[in-house]
């Protein structure tokens, strides 16, 4: 099954993109299937709002593992069946943990198959604090490798918040010449976008 | 047992590294690109390409010893790489010459590491095929004036898009200056220059002999820019490769045996270097003594089980050998 992976730095909203994201596409009750750091698996079936309430969380690092979960999309013709995976934050540097360092190997494993790659970017920070400071290496070396195959866009995700415009601005000017979508994974804005661009490269 | 003082070379590795806190994710994807992921993604053909890369490193890393050899493969397989990538973003590449020089003794894995190296510069895309066509002196040289130059372009014909493997490559140049086996060696350089990116040649045989052969002709000397040595293989080696040879055959070894075994390499480690064979001499004992062992259990009386049919005992190898 082709796979549409969610990647970005902690704390940019992937998980609640993901959560959300499915429910746009019409999933009401997610079966997730966690692969743990250790290969592990084990699946579980949450509500919406079950799934925000657990797998969501102001503290970096989360999400550990990758969170999987099995989509029919339904489009002008007919459906197409994939799966959406959310991984853990990348991190610019080396993380001391070993728990971490294995789940970003596992995302890491993965991209390299995945048929659609969406990189959140937190537009609000980038306003806030400018670009230089908000993004990291590691934003810089994944718009490059995805700009090197198709299903590749960039998410400016938080576009609910105030500074998210000027933002936006700033990663259009940083990543000329890529897909760029402005979201919100809280309010769904721009969702329609993304689905129309998973659909084109599924 | 990986690698552990070079770059990675394939993705499985940058995995391994970034698990292992060698380098962080942006630096990981960072050596994705420079691995050439470009193509692995954009068609199917060179991902599993890559996979077999690796199939074929994990054979290399499984040959026992052979540490300097291991590095100068992996060290060949990152200049490959980055030539590559430079040519991607236009930068000056150096030409890929991959012309090389083998020395070592017999039975040293010079032939071994020479098919591995045909199968990986197949995989990194420089040779089409990547097949390996082993040749010595009787294979290229004639009987009449003329003959060799035929005999040679007809070889080198069929090591087209892989390599051409020239065991004891010295004894060409036996015989002085009217021996033929210099127009051999004349219709080799011709070839090196007319079909520069079409084969990879390689030179093998005793380290003297090899260095003797390329101070004679310093025009070969120059066309051949890696130089890789096999040394011997020590007792231990060798005792670990006949286990090795043992356990794929579904044998092993009993305590007994494993002795006579380990006394019987160190004297031919005491001997002379030359008639002692190393790895092959190795599986030539062990060959016999798994016939013999037959023998043995043919004339059995009473049962033969599972466990008679694995084990090699001592004498098994003989007495005197």
């Amino acid at each position: 099954m082709r796979a549409c992976m969610v990647i970005g730095r902690a704390n940019v909203g992937k998980t609640l993109f993901a959560i959300n994201f499915a429910a746009y596409l019409g999933v009401s009750r997610l079966e997730v299937e966690f692969t743990t750091p250790d290969g592990e698996t084990y699946r579980r079936t949450l509500t919406q709002k079950e799934a925000v309430e657990e797998l969501t969380s102001p503290e970096p690092h989360h999400t550990l593992g990758v969170q999987r979960v099995e989509i029919q999309m339904p489009g002008l013709k007919g459906k197409k069946r994939f799966a959406l995976l959310d991984t853990s934050g990348l991190t610019d540097g080396i993380p001391e943990e070993s728990i971490i360092r294995r789940a970003m190997a596992q995302t890491l494993a993965q991209v390299r198959d995945a048929a659609i790659i969406l990189h959140l970017i937190d537009a609000s920070s980038v306003g806030r604090h400018g670009a230089v400071e908000a993004l990291g290496q590691v934003d810089w070396q994944v718009a490059q490798f995805g700009g090197m195959r198709t299903g590749y866009a960039i998410l400016a995700n938080k576009m609910d918040l105030p500074e998210a415009g000027a933002g936006l601005v700033q990663i259009r000017r940083e990543f000329p010449g890529h897909v760029i979508l402005p979201i919100s994974a809280l309010t769904k804005a721009g969702f329609a976008e993304v689905k129309q661009f998973v659909w084109r490269h599924l | 047992m990986h690698n552990r003082n070079l770059a990675p070379v394939t993705p499985e590795e940058v995995l391994d590294w970034l698990e292992e806190g060698r380098v962080s994710p942006a630096e990981a994807f960072a050596l994705f690109r420079t691995l050439g992921q470009r193509a692995e993604i954009i068609n199917n053909q060179p991902k599993d390409a890559q996979e077999k890369l690796n199939d074929v490193l994990v054979e290399l890393d499984a040959l026992i010893g052979l540490t300097e050899v291991k590095q100068l493969v992996r060290e060949i397989i990152a200049f490959v790489q980055i030539q590559k990538r430079r040519s991607e973003e236009r930068l000056v590449t150096e030409p890929l010459v991959l012309h090389t020089i083998f020395r070592g003794n017999p039975g040293t894995g010079k032939t071994t590491v020479a098919r591995l190296l045909g199968r990986i510069f197949r995989h990194l895309g420089v040779l089409p095929k990547g097949h390996l066509v082993e040749v010595e002196r009787a294979d290229l040289v004639g009987e009449y004036i003329g003959h060799t130059a035929q005999k040679t372009r007809e070889q080198i014909k069929k090591a087209m898009g892989g390599i051409l493997f020239i065991d004891e490559a010295y004894s060409l140049a036996r015989g002085g200056e009217k021996d033929f086996g210099k127009e051999a060696i004349d219709t080799l350089v011709k070839a090196m220059e007319d079909h520069k990116q079409e084969f990879v040649l390689i030179l093998a045989g005793y380290t003297d002999e090899m260095d003797f052969f390329l101070q004679s002709n310093p025009g070969l000397r120059s066309r051949f820019p890696i130089h890789i040595d096999f040394p011997d293989y020590n007792a231990q080696e060798l005792l670990a490769i006949a286990e090795l040879m043992l356990e794929k055959r579904q044998y092993r070894l009993s305590e007994g045996a494993r002795r006579r075994l380990a006394l019987l390499i160190q004297r031919g480690l005491r001997s002379n270097s030359y008639t002692f064979g190393n790895a092959r001499t190795v599986r030539n004992w062990i060959e016999l003594a798994i016939r013999r062992q037959a023998v043995r259990l043919v004339q059995k009386r009473g049962e033969v089980t599972r466990e008679d049919l694995m084990l090699i005992e001592a004498d098994d190898f003989g007495e005197g050998l």
